[in-house]
């Protein structure tokens, strides 16, 4: 069973498969094998965020998630925001904000606050940071990103 | 990372029938997230993993009417955190969840996982501890019980046997206990704590009928301090107590060196964090 | 001087060019690119600090199955005979040769399609070495006992290195003198002189994107996909290497996830095209973040600073004396021990200063350049002395530097005379700002607060050079080709302003093609805060020489002149259909005076001076030392901003990674072996960390030589992080830390040794 196996799962809604060894983490095979570079191994250690992917609508660190284990399981990545030349709202916000500079971790912040939102529409300061406290920015563009949640929030409220 | 065997067993039973008491590098896998550091830095290259994550029944949190918890193993961290029994019948968890690792990690890891881990930075188990927990274990050779602090045995050492796995966490009522936890973080805000200490307090007000005092990050494991609770018992929160807490638990505790600071600074950050875990319990303070 | 009135594009804060490509995470980095047929490197690395290789045993690698191959220095030479790279000294070989300087050294090369089966492989290969005594404290190196090269090699290319040609028996690769006045004199009559220490620790970039290189070999060319500040640089080293011209070296840079500094020169450009020479395959090697913290450093500093004043409270003389940490190779180091170190007396009007800085080599992972470039190191220090000698005199901080201040018009310990520089504009925002003027509470209780300000000087490096073109095509769109890097600063956007503006343009409607050396010209680099004077120039001139042209089609094809006919109109004119380019071409570099060797003074240091400063609040728990900073102010000159938005966002991220070095960063060494090389025990602020007020203001000024008036701004908010808030600390509880970082720690022990109750250690 160190062999390769099968896995089966949703891939921003299309079903897909892959062939996978167990040691191989996700995001290799959304790089190597679907061409997905929107999540990125960078710390190699969940603390970062910037391999941040949805595995069943909640936020996982992709590099600590062995490929085997999305079998069955609905992997949503960034790409799958907006739609055919929409951006999503958030990704909205944070270009109106000017929240990313060099972009690395932007992917992962990103998901992260879709997620927030959903769980928590109107979040206050503290919860913003509470929950975006786990995605690190090397560029330091925190208060701005802290801006863009705010801003998609404001947004969501007005429709 | 090296390649290994992955098997997935159904039942409980036959996880536990997988596990090679003689080989080290067979071991189970739950949420994966402390395995996957250990794995990638290659300190540990398994052989073989078991992975747990389709084990049927020991997922999920109940509570009695009294207001008894009992967690199964494989529970997410986050699910505890969002739990409202948990929230009526131990706050203070969710509490110390919204700054525990982070809310990826917290997906992802079990409460299991964490408590078998036997890391001390971790801020789980000396509240478990403090909070007087219980886990079930199952092994080849049958089942038993086993306080918290009995678990945790040493430097990421606990009394499991290789064949063992825990099945869940009992947190018994904590009817008028009042509870708090400090992380005390020495860089970043966001760290492994350079010390933790946890206090449930049971008492009216200002006056303390008895206390469990715990203290983690900056010692091998996390431990109970028997002569600040000795202290405690029967004492009234004051000035003059909390100081005579702080010197005792400065005297009592194995403090380690490390990059988070030095034996000697901690042992100060203990005799000041006491007193304050021990105000902040009483006063029902947000920790 | 005020600004002119400037049409539509400059001074618009326009969201960044690659915004949308950022947000959908379809920017492109090297680190997640992919070749066909692409064989991955890991690599071997060494695990002391100084050491002869006396074997090294590749033999069970090689037989892991499907590992492509292995290979050592010896390999590489067969390829390339003199492996040594660097930019100021050839010192750094792309796999170690006859010996090993540091832990972490790369030793071998594993290649394979399947990085783990590299990793596995790389687990099998054992080296022994003679171990040889090592030296890892600056001052330890200075004293030439224990020798960490036995010859230093100057990259010829640079005149000022010649005379170190050769040179036996020392660690010193660089010593950099500036005599201006005499010191020691003035000393000697000085009513008051004040000498103190400060220290600096080794950090480094940690860029989220780790380094990055994949190189793509073939006889007639190669090409080398890579994250790289500077790829003129690198098709140049490559060049050289391989005795090729530079046309058959192509480098091509996408986005980079990150820079600061640390991407430049060579890091593994090398390596990978001599693997790919060897392996006759595309080869990447891509690095994990532990490996990162073995690439390259910020230089640690022993910075000991003495100045005299007179009993009116000026300062007449100062000495500085700088010891560079700068690790087992050079890098830019000597750069850094020169082009700072001359700004080591700060932004101060003194008659009389001596500066000698010292690049020194030990056996620790290279340091290079990391934003500030060192002028955070020199800061930290004079900030803190100054501050010092204002307190020991009884006087207002404020006030003290005020009456010492450089302003325009006087000469710089350089001799340069100094002009479009707004010191004093932004020390007084700065003390605006944190309510100098007005009483400040200090806490009654067991929570002490306090206040401090710094500022700081920085001369862009020079001369460089940049090269630009634009390219107007038959429909009248405009691209721009320039090599400047953007790495999260927004550069690209910058450039497109700055075509806009001369061209009548919309900023977002040019588009700046990706970084390509086939295509983009030369670019000195993109460091320093040097590219949007630099490159703003040459993307300026380059679109003026295009309007010109422009002008002169509208002549030919019979257009009266301003007619204002659009362009595609014009073009179909003369081609008769949609067809054709204009181009322009910019070339701009300053003009500079060398700095005299015996004592540092030119007439003409630099073309631009950058000014900044922080005022910080803080907030310390005396029972613990832990700290906060409350509030933190940055304020610069940056002459006349391109973009404000993006500038505001790059005084705020520069001046939070400063926190984090000020505060707890640092790498721990045991016997040369780092033993934090992870995000989980080196610590980066994290969003919990942001003061809770934070402030940033860009003064209005105008660069009169500057690109529409503007100049660099990267950089700036680094200057004043730590010394302002060391500065507030003394003021809060009255104790003075002369080492970084400002730890909880630091400060406890800092408060107990003035309660005379130090605190030991177990």
């Amino acid at each position: 069973m160190t062999a390769a196996r099968t896995i089966n799962f949703t891939l921003n809604g299309r079903a897909v498969s892959a062939e996978v060894k167990p040691h191989h983490n996700l995001i290799e095979v959304l790089q190597g094998q679907f061409a997905l570079t929107g999540a990125r191994e960078s710390c190699g250690q969940g603390l970062c965020g910037c391999c941040t992917v949805l595995l069943d609508g909640k936020p996982v660190s992709g590099c600590l998630t062995l490929a085997v284990f999305v079998e069955g399981a609905e992997i949503t990545t960034i790409e799958n925001l907006g739609g055919s030349g929409d951006l999503d709202p958030v990704q909205q916000a944070f270009i109106e904000a000017g929240a990313f500079q060099c972009g690395y971790c932007t992917p992962g912040f990103i998901l992260m606050t879709k997620t927030l939102l959903a769980r928590q529409p109107q979040p206050s300061d503290d919860e913003i940071k509470d929950y975006l406290s786990g995605n690190l920015c090397r560029c330091a563009a925190y208060p701005e990103i802290v801006n863009a949640v705010k801003l998609a929030a404001r947004k969501n409220k007005t429709g | 990372m090296t390649p290994f065997e992955l098997i997935e067993p159904a039942t409980l039973k036959d996880a536990i029938a997988a596990i090679d008491p003689d080989d080290p590098s067979v071991r189970p896998i739950a949420g994966g997230t402390a395995l996957m550091l250990m794995m990638k830095a290659g300190v540990f290259q398994p052989r073989r993993l078991i992975s747990l994550r389709k084990l049927d029944g020991i997922a999920g949190i109940a509570a009695t009417p009294s207001g008894e918890l009992t967690i199964g193993a494989l529970t997410p961290l986050s699910m505890i955190e969002h739990s409202p029994e948990v929230a009526r019948h131990s706050p203070v968890i969710p509490r110390i969840m919204v700054r525990l690792s982070n809310v990826r990690v917290r997906n992802v890891a079990t409460i299991g996982g964490a408590l078998a881990h036997g890391d001390p930075h971790m801020d789980l188990p000396p509240v478990a501890i403090a909070l007087g927990a219980r886990v079930h274990i199952v092994g080849s050779q049958g089942e038993r019980e086993l306080a918290v602090e009995d678990l945790l045995t040493g430097y990421y050492e606990t009394a499991l046997k290789p064949n063992e796995l825990i099945a869940s966490l009992h947190i018994p009522a904590q009817g008028k206990t009042r509870a708090a936890y400090f992380k005390v973080t020495a860089g970043a805000a966001d760290d492994w704590p350079a010390l933790g200490v946890a206090v449930a307090i049971e008492g009216d007000g200002e006056a303390i009928k008895s206390a469990r005092v715990v203290v983690s990050a900056a010692t091998p494991k996390a431990t109970r301090l028997a002569s600040v609770e000795k202290l405690l018992a029967g004492a009234t929160i004051d000035d003059k107590t909390l100081k005579a807490a702080g010197d005792a638990a400065a005297k009592e505790a194995e403090i380690l060196s490390d990059v988070r600071g030095s034996a000697a600074y901690k042992r100060e950050l203990l005799r000041v964090y006491v007193g304050r875990a021990v105000r902040a319990a009483a006063n029902g303070d947000e920790r | 001087m005020t600004a002119p009135v400037t049409g539509k594009q400059i001074g618009r804060s326009l969201p960044r060019l690659e915004a949308r490509a950022k947000v959908s995470g379809r920017a492109e980095y090297t680190h997640i690119l992919r070749l066909p047929g692409m064989l991955t490197c890991k690599i071997f690395r060494s695990t002391v600090p100084h050491g002869r290789i006396k074997s090294i045993d590749i033999a069970a690698a090689r037989k892991v199955p499907r590992v492509y191959a292995v290979y050592t220095g010896d390999d590489i030479r067969k390829v390339i005979p003199d492996p040594y790279y660097g930019p100021a000294f050839h010192d750094q070989p792309i796999l170690a040769l006859n010996k090993v300087h540091y832990v972490g050294e790369p030793v071998a090369a594993v290649l394979a399609e399947d990085p783990h089966i590299a990793d596995q492989a790389v687990q099998l290969i054992a080296a022994e070495y003679e171990e040889l005594p090592a030296v890892f404290d600056e001052l330890e190196a200075a004293d030439n006992k224990v020798l960490v090269h036995q010859e230093l090699k100057p990259a010829t290319t640079f005149a000022d290195l010649k005379h170190l040609k050769g040179v036996k028996g020392t660690n010193c690769a660089l010593d950099f003198k500036l005599r201006r006045g005499d010191a020691d004199k003035a000393f000697a009559s000085a009513a008051h002189v004040f000498e103190h220490t400060f220290k600096t620790q080794r950090v480094l970039h940690l860029a989220f994107e780790p380094f990055a290189s994949i190189a793509d070999y073939k006889d007639d060319g190669v090409t080398i996909y890579t994250a790289s500040q500077s790829p003129s640089f690198v098709r140049t080293e490559i060049a050289r290497l391989l005795g090729w011209p530079e046309n058959r070296v192509r480098v091509k840079v996408p986005f980079l996830g990150g820079g600061y500094g640390g991407k430049l020169y060579i890091k593994l450009e090398a390596m990978a095209v001599a693997l790919s020479m060897l392996a006759r395959r595309p080869v990447k090697v891509a690095l994990t973040m532990d490996e990162v913290f073995y690439t390259i450093t910020k230089h640690p500093s022993t910075f000991r600073i003495k100045t005299g004043v007179d009993k009116n409270g000026k300062i007449v003389a100062r000495k500085c004396d700088v010891w560079w940490n700068g690790g087992a190779y050079a890098d830019v180091g000597p750069r850094v021990t020169q082009k700072s170190g001359f700004t080591a007396s700060g932004p101060y009007d003194i008659d009389n200063v001596a500066i000698d800085s010292y690049a020194l080599y030990t056996n620790l992972p290279p340091a290079g350049a990391l934003r500030g470039f060192g002028i955070p190191q020199l800061v930290w220090a004079y900030e803190s002395h100054t501050d010092m000698i204002a307190r020991a005199l009884g006087r207002d901080p404020l006030d003290f530097r005020k009456q010492n201040l450089l302003r325009d018009g006087r000469p710089h310990a350089t001799g340069t005379i100094l002009k479009d520089v707004a010191i004093e504009k932004v020390l007084d925002t700065i003390a605006e700002r944190l309510d100098w003027e007005r009483p400040f509470d200090r806490g009654s209780g067991t929570v002490k607060r306090g206040r401090g300000l710094a500022v700081g000087l920085k001369a862009v490096i020079s001369p460089t050079t940049s090269v630009a073109i634009v390219n107007v095509a038959g429909d009248g769109s405009c691209t721009v080709y320039c090599s400047t890097i953007d790495m999260g600063q927004g550069s690209d956007t910058a450039m497109a302003q700055i075509v806009g503006e001369v061209l009548n343009m919309a900023a977002e409607t040019i588009r700046i093609v990706p970084r390509d050396t086939d295509v983009t010209p030369y670019d000195m680099g993109t460091l320093g805060s040097r590219s949007l004077f630099h490159m703003g120039h040459a993307v300026r001139l380059a679109a003026e020489e295009a309007k010109a042209k422009i002008a002169q089609l509208a002549r030919e094809v019979g257009e009266p002149e301003g007619s204002n006919i659009p362009l595609a109109e014009l073009f179909a004119k003369k081609f008769g259909m949609q067809a054709g380019n204009i181009v322009g071409t910019g070339t701009y570099k300053p003009d500079y005076v060398p700095p005299d060797p015996a004592t540092g003074q030119t007439s003409n240091a630099t073309p631009f001076w950058m000014v900044a400063g922080s005022g910080v609040e803080v907030e310390i728990d005396t029972e613990t030392g832990q700290l906060r900073v409350t509030r933190l102010v940055n304020v610069a000159d940056v002459g006349r901003p391109i973009n404000p938005k993006i500038v505001e966002t790059q005084l705020s991220g520069a001046s939070l990674m400063q926190l984090g070095f000020t505060l707890f960063e640092k790498m721990h060494f045991d016997g040369g072996q780092v033993t934090n090389a992870s995000l989980a025990d080196y610590k980066i602020p994290g969003i919990h960390d942001v003061p809770a007020v934070m402030e940033n203001e860009a003064v209005e000024a105008y660069q009169s030589n500057g690109p529409f008036g503007a100049k660099g701004v990267g950089e700036l908010a680094t200057f004043g992080v730590s010394p302002a808030i060391a500065n507030a600390i003394e003021d809060a509880v009255g104790v003075r830390l002369t080492e970084l970082p400002l730890t909880a720690e630091a400060v406890f022990r800092a408060l107990r040794a003035k309660d005379n109750r130090p605190l030991g250690d177990e």
